[in-house]
């Protein structure tokens, strides 16, 4: 019988041992993600913020061009939570692994699930007959906590190296490109296609609209679109 | 604090709630809402809508001042970043041959 500090030790170990080859990716957006956090005009300060209290890559680039044409909060608030809803299925997933915790530290779990380590625990522990064990908290654990430091290295570093850029060299503009980067892998079955279609020719029409609110209507119509096509799509392959 | 700090940081505050309402609430509140087929559905479009509406509008931005569509380098370094990818599903390749062809086109542009 192993003791429990062994276990602890193994998990979190095996945890780092899965993630490491990710964490060059993770670094790579960090650095990314804090440049363009200071080139789309965000202050020094506000941007080290907004990487340690927001802690969510997608959502920070995605509210960078909001915040650059005055957009109003609640918008931001909305696109934000619109880009994150993933971690809602993630988080109804992860929920019973750490059922056995206190509160707090149930939403600290949460606070720092990311993409990654979502993906390398499921396969793991997707069908595990026991959920909730120490070594399955501890392999969680090797994970998030190397992802954490990745990303804040890298996005301090990023708004360092972005505040000593000219402006010049408009790399606000990579900040479209990393959102690119996010979105394009998205477009893998003809429902999510048509559904990017539908967004992206409502949100070019409705650009003008104030208070971009173009993109809550451009989006309302690419939801539609996408339940839509997918219920037209499987009606016709059955 | 100006009003813009208190612009910036209110977004700052409200993107953090955002992380934790959707990361936590689950693992707060543990199984108490079913997510129905219809809901996880709507989930699975919703962020791919939202980050293609974020981008159409700056890469084709309408104006009214210049009487209609702008299109610049921003389009092309764009279309070029998707072949890119297309080629080598490289993402980082894909953000510096997007910038360098932005860089490149708009020296011409200016030339022209």
């Amino acid at each position: 019988m192993k003791t429990e500090s062994a276990i602890k030790k193994a998990a979190l170990l095996e945890g780092l041992r899965v993630v490491r080859p990710a964490l060059i990716a993770t670094f790579t957006w960090g650095l990314v993600t804090g440049v363009a956090m200071v080139k789309s005009g965000l202050t020094e300060a506000a941007a080290l913020w907004m990487t340690f209290i927001v802690y969510a890559g997608s959502a920070q680039l995605t509210s960078l061009p909001l915040i650059a044409t005055g957009a109003p909060l609640w918008l931001i608030f909305a696109a934000g939570f619109i880009v994150n809803l993933r971690f809602v299925i993630f988080s109804a997933a992860l929920a019973p692994y750490f059922q056995k915790e206190k509160w707090y530290k149930r939403l600290a779990y949460g606070f720092f699930t990311t993409d990654t380590s979502f993906v390398l625990f499921m396969p793991k522990y997707g069908d595990a007959k026991e959920r909730g064990t120490l070594e399955q908290r501890w392999f969680f654990l090797g994970m998030i906590i190397p992802g954490w430091f990745a990303w804040q290295i890298s996005s301090v570093l990023g708004i360092v190296l972005g505040a000593m850029v000219p402006t010049e060299w408009s790399l606000e503009f990579a900040a479209v490109l990393a959102l690119m980067a996010i979105t394009i892998p998205l477009a893998n079955s003809r429902p999510m296609l048509s559904c990017m279609m539908i967004t992206g020719a409502v949100a070019w029409v409705t650009q003008g609209l104030p208070l971009r609110l173009g993109l809550l209507v451009s989006v309302i119509a690419g939801i539609v679109s996408g339940i839509w096509a997918e219920k037209r799509y499987r009606k016709r392959r059955s | 604090m100006t009003e813009q700090d208190w612009y910036v940081y209110g977004a700052i505050a409200l993107l953090t709630i955002c992380t934790v309402l959707t990361r936590s609430t689950f693992h707060v509140i543990g199984h108490k809402i079913p997510l129905s087929e219809g809901v996880r559905s709507g989930f699975r479009y919703a962020p791919t809508a939202a980050l293609t509406a974020i981008i159409v509008p700056e890469l084709l931005p309408l104006s009214s001042e210049a009487g209609g569509v702008i299109v610049d380098q921003r389009l092309l370094a764009a279309l070029v970043a998707v072949w890119i990818f297309h080629k080598t599903r490289n993402t980082m390749l894909m953000i510096v041959g997007g910038m360098v062809v932005f860089w490149v086109a708009r020296a011409i542009l200016q030339i022209l």
